[in-house]
């Protein structure tokens, strides 16, 4: 922070002090104090995305080389064309530091923002997904408190909106005790009609702005300043930076908006998040080549004496900025006017390319759009941790526990057990599209009504991975959030990702960031797979335990899957029909939580990927699931394969007797077989009938089949074949509690 | 016969447009559901009407009570008096017992959390307007989705007397345990009806649970409840072919 003198007076901000000669520069003058407050918003590592625009250049341009991508990166949500006249519109990102400082809010603006990004698009939002981070929970109350109330505050909110949430994902780890991550995602629906009718853009003069929903307050304001900065101690004290949720404002801005869209008048739509107003009206008019006249004393404000400056940069929730053709004011103010919610027409656009704010006859602001869309770049330093080689070397001591006892302290630990404690808590079925849900598949699966096609969508990526090898750890995030679409039968279409990482300003965290996006990038490229938005935020450390979170390149993928004979779910449906695994196993222990739960230590060597193995994988897979081999399908993660097919076993009672003889690579020892974490793999069910044109598919597209055993109809799992080693047999219904029961366990007093 | 049935859309219901794709796409046998803002509800053009659920005015203050007195609740106590039918869905529920129409009181779950999940639900009474399709004691599928959904009532033996309380919560087996009750409703209650019968509220959701798609037991046990209505209605004749 540094004070800066302007015009009027003089203003903290947090620009650097070439940002701010800059800005001098440029303006060929002192700035006032809102013009300076908004740049320094506007040009906030958050809202300028700074840090991370160099490296984000890597990504293949998605509107370019996909036919089928209609907005890209830079927009408010991505949207792709699903064919027969609709559109998917989605994106993922970040209420990190709110969160942290205050879950329950944290958590419910969070929503808020993802929703009316989405919104923005002009789409109905259909889907929530929630990828969470915290510290572990047991003997831990502040983790505790944050769990509750992020899980709290999605709920909350997601189902006050009507929107179910269908899917997430949590990661307990120390790193993020003091930093949790709270990642949200939206997915809308709705006829490509619609979607052109409302870009994020005013691309004509002479039309009206109309700011729409909640008041202006004083909540908020700086918002993106402070989550643009490291926590420390006195974060606290910055409780009033983080904005109030109202579910129910939203829900009317939600029926307000789609209504006012089909009037065929609005001719742009905006939602106000970080930068409020300021970076609503920049990004509107700086995208449209327009210019504007605003008056912010038309601006409802919910307390009075606000000045220009504290409206400017109110960050206020559930408002919408729209722009209406002139002939149409009437008829969408009266939607408005319907639903009982605020609104005001601030201004109209004209084509001076400037941004003109008055407050009565003052004119306060007096920038062109340019200046605040377009902060200047930094490049940073990147530089690997010299920790790093040290711990990729580490060894996992010799198995000398029983392996029975290692898998039930596995299948209950916190990483692993069961999510239901979250979900429940969530209408996950409102909608009615909800045709997976949640626990019973590893993608959310939604019917699209008016289509013969269904969604799958899924959130993750393993941090312990992506700590040890960034670049292998995003890839592996992409092969496995993509791996929980295709095991619902969906062809993955488009990803969105959310880069949580450390302080930029220091080249290790930077490495971080370099490395995952390049893991991304070259991943998404092999593979076609569109990215299509995405967010980062970075600054995820504390200066008080001196902790940085490990780095955490959260990945979202939503796939399509055509006819509802195509749709595979998780639970194993018939006792004798035989279970396969696909793909290798290698010996890759680090990061595994095999390695974390039993040894508590973090080191070793980490899955890699070969994206060309992968494309075999699913190209053998989409030929099973046309033959209609597979009769049940889920992805090889957290805890090995026995987990898999544990989690497989649950839902119908059934349980497996495993022969591994000859069934994996002889060299791998015990430990690695069993819990190893190797990306690309999946656990199926088929009939035996199948079994041998299975291995000749395999052998075509050279992908690794191995039967592993047959589904029985007694709750156990007997396995035989480990070298060395006498039989194991493990009671699933013991294996069920322990994975049932550990976070009410830890949360239900 | 074409009968109308309206779905009435307070500010913040959210199962309205869930409710409505059932009455005119599901269910094929010449029923016109609209959807209405409640201020604009005039019962006379209707043979029957749900409340769906929600969160209607943000279940501020208390969940149901302001929706209670919106002008909608006018319209529909004429339609009530009349006898024709009307259904309260979970939010509709709260508001129907807020607004009187119903006995009893709807609070917070025991549990202190939403809580959402498939239930079974015991039919007591198969003779009101939306379960005269069902048989006395069916065991139904279908799913709850609420943090205020237990029941209570200071007047319990008026109710059972008189033959009020028209689903409770059951094990698979049919059984009333205290497993069973998701949320501690008193005596296991899921819905309960008015003295004539025509009105019902609910806390499950029938219009979740009306596809086989949806249904993780493959039933579609919610249509029966609409199957009812409109055998109620063609009953009784259709309310605008009377005049």
């Amino acid at each position: 922070m540094r004070k800066v003198k302007t015009k009027d007076t003089e203003l903290e901000v947090d620009l650097t002090e070439s940002e701010v000669k800059y800005i001098k520069d440029f303006l060929k003058r002192e700035p006032t104090t809102t013009e300076l407050g908004m740049l320094d918003i506007m040009w906030s590592e958050h809202c300028s995305y700074k840090s991370s625009r160099p490296k984000l250049k890597q990504f293949e341009d998605a509107e370019q080389n996909y036919d089928y991508v209609l907005a890209g990166p830079g927009q408010d949500a991505g949207v792709i064309d699903i064919g027969d006249g609709y559109c998917l519109s989605f994106r993922i990102e970040s209420h990190n530091h709110p969160s942290a400082i205050e879950p329950y809010h944290g958590a419910m603006t969070g929503i808020g923002g993802i929703i009316r990004d989405v919104l923005c698009m002009g789409v109905r939002p259909i889907a929530l997904l929630d990828p969470l981070r915290f510290g572990p929970l047991k003997n831990n109350p502040h983790s505790q408190w944050l769990f509750k109330y992020v899980v709290k505050g999605i709920a909350d909110y997601g189902n006050c909106t009507g929107i179910p949430t269908i899917g997430g994902e949590v990661e307990f780890d120390k790193s993020f005790e003091n930093n949790c991550l709270v990642n949200v995602a939206c997915i809308g629906f709705g006829p490509i009609e619609d979607f052109k009718h409302a870009p994020s853009r005013a691309d004509y003069p002479g039309d009206y702005l109309v700011l729409m929903g909640g008041s202006t307050g004083r909540d908020g304001i700086h918002g993106v300043t402070f989550a643009s900065r490291t926590l420390t101690e006195m974060s606290e004290a910055d409780r009033p930076a983080v904005q109030i949720g109202d579910p129910f404002t939203k829900k009317m801005i939600i029926e307000a908006t789609l209504e006012a869209i089909k009037t065929g008048y609005v001719r742009g739509c905006k939602d106000l998040g970080g930068g409020g107003i300021s970076c609503a009206l920049s990004e509107l008019t700086g995208n449209g080549g327009t210019g504007a006249e605003i008056d912010i004393s038309k601006i409802f404000t919910r307390e009075p004496g606000m000045n220009s400056f504290e409206i400017m940069l109110s960050e206020s929730q559930e408002r919408m900025a729209f722009v209406v053709q002139s002939e149409g004011l009437e008829k969408v103010l009266d939607v408005f006017k319907k639903f009982e919610i605020s609104h005001a027409v601030i201004g109209k656009t004209d084509d001076s390319k400037i941004l003109k704010i008055f407050d009565g006859n003052n004119l306060v602001v007096n920038l062109t759009s340019e200046a605040l869309a377009h902060s200047p770049v930094i490049q940073r330093e990147e530089k690997k941790p010299s920790y790093i080689d040290e711990l990729l070397t580490q060894k996992t001591p010799d198995l000398t526990i029983e392996i029975d006892k290692v898998i039930y302290t596995l299948i209950g630990s916190e990483n692993i057990c069961s999510k239901e404690w979250i979900y429940r808590q969530y209408d996950h079925e409102v909608g009615v599209r909800s045709v997976v849900k949640c626990g019973d598949g590893d993608s959310g699966v939604l019917r699209l009504i008016g289509t013969n096609k269904f969604l799958a969508a899924s959130v993750g990526v393993n941090s312990k991975h992506s700590f040890l090898d960034p670049y292998n750890g995003a890839k592996g995030g992409l092969v496995e959030v993509s791996g929980n679409v295709i095991a619902n039968g969906a062809k993955p279409r488009a990803m969105v990702n959310c880069c949580n990482f450390g302080n930029p300003e220091k080249p290790e965290s930077y490495w971080f960031f370099s490395q995952a996006v390049q893991g991304m990038a070259d991943f998404c490229r092999v593979m076609r797979i569109p990215v299509i938005g995405g967010n980062v935020s970075f600054y995820n450390e504390d200066d008080v335990s001196h902790t940085t979170i490990k780095p955490t390149p959260t990945i979202m993928i939503v796939g399509i899957i055509e006819g509802e004979k195509n749709i595979v779910t998780l639970p194993f449906k018939k006792s004798g029909n035989e279970i396969l695994i696909i793909g290798d196993t290698k010996a890759e222990l680090g990061g595994s939580e095999y390695n974390s739960v039993v040894y508590n230590i973090e080191g070793g060597n980490p899955p890699k990927v070969d994206e060309n193995q992968v494309k075999r994988t699913w190209n053998f897979l989409f030929e099973l699931y046309d033959k209609h081999f597979v009769k049940a399908n889920h992805d090889v993660n957290k805890g090995g394969f026995v987990i898999t097919v544990a989690e497989m076993c649950f839902k119908n009672n059934f349980g497996a007797d495993l022969d591994l003889t000859n069934c994996f690579d002889n060299s791998l020892r015990n430990d690695e077989v069993l819990f190893s974490e190797s990306v690309g793999r999946f656990i199926i069910e088929s009939e035996p009938k199948d079994y041998e044109k299975i291995l000749k598919i395999a052998k075509k597209n050279n992908v690794t089949v191995k039967k592993i055993g047959i589904l029985i109809s007694s709750p156990e799992i007997n396995i035989t074949g480990i070298k060395n080693s006498k039989d194991i047999k493990l009671d699933l219904n013991k294996m069920k509690n322990l994975y049932d029961i550990t976070i009410p366990n830890i949360m239900e007093i | 016969m074409n009968i109308k049935i309206a779905v009435i859309q307070f500010p913040g219901s959210n199962c309205d447009l869930d409710t409505l794709h059932v009455l005119n796409n599901v269910i094929s046998n010449g029923v016109e559901a609209e959807l209405i803002w409640h201020n604009n509800f005039k019962e006379s053009n209707y043979d029957g009407c749900v409340l769906p659920g929600g969160f209607s005015f943000g279940d501020y203050l208390r969940s149901g009570i302001i929706a209670a007195h919106s002008p909608a609740l006018d319209q529909a106590r004429v339609m009530l008096k009349d006898g024709r039918p009307i259904i309260g869905i979970c939010n509709g529920f709260q508001i129907l017992t807020e607004a009187q129409f119903l006995p009893g009181a709807l609070l917070q779950n025991d549990s202190l959390k939403f809580i959402c999940k498939w239930v079974n639900i015991k039919v007591e009474n198969n003779k009101t307007a939306f379960s005269n399709k069902m048989k006395k004691d069916q065991i139904l599928n279908i799913p709850i989705a609420h943090g205020e959904g237990r029941y209570f009532t200071d007047n319990l033996k008026e109710l059972v007397e008189n033959n009020q309380i028209v689903f409770r919560y059951v094990n698979n087996r049919g059984e009333i345990t205290k497993e069973a009750n998701p949320n501690g409703s008193m005596e296991s209650i899921a819905g309960v009806c008015n003295l004539e019968q025509n009105c019902l509220g609910l806390m499950p959701h029938p219009e979740r649970a009306s596809e086989l798609i949806l249904s993780p037991k493959e039933t579609t046990h919610g249509l029966l409840f609409f199957d009812s209505m409109i055998e109620f209605i063609k009953k009784k004749g259709a309310h605008n072919e009377k005049g």
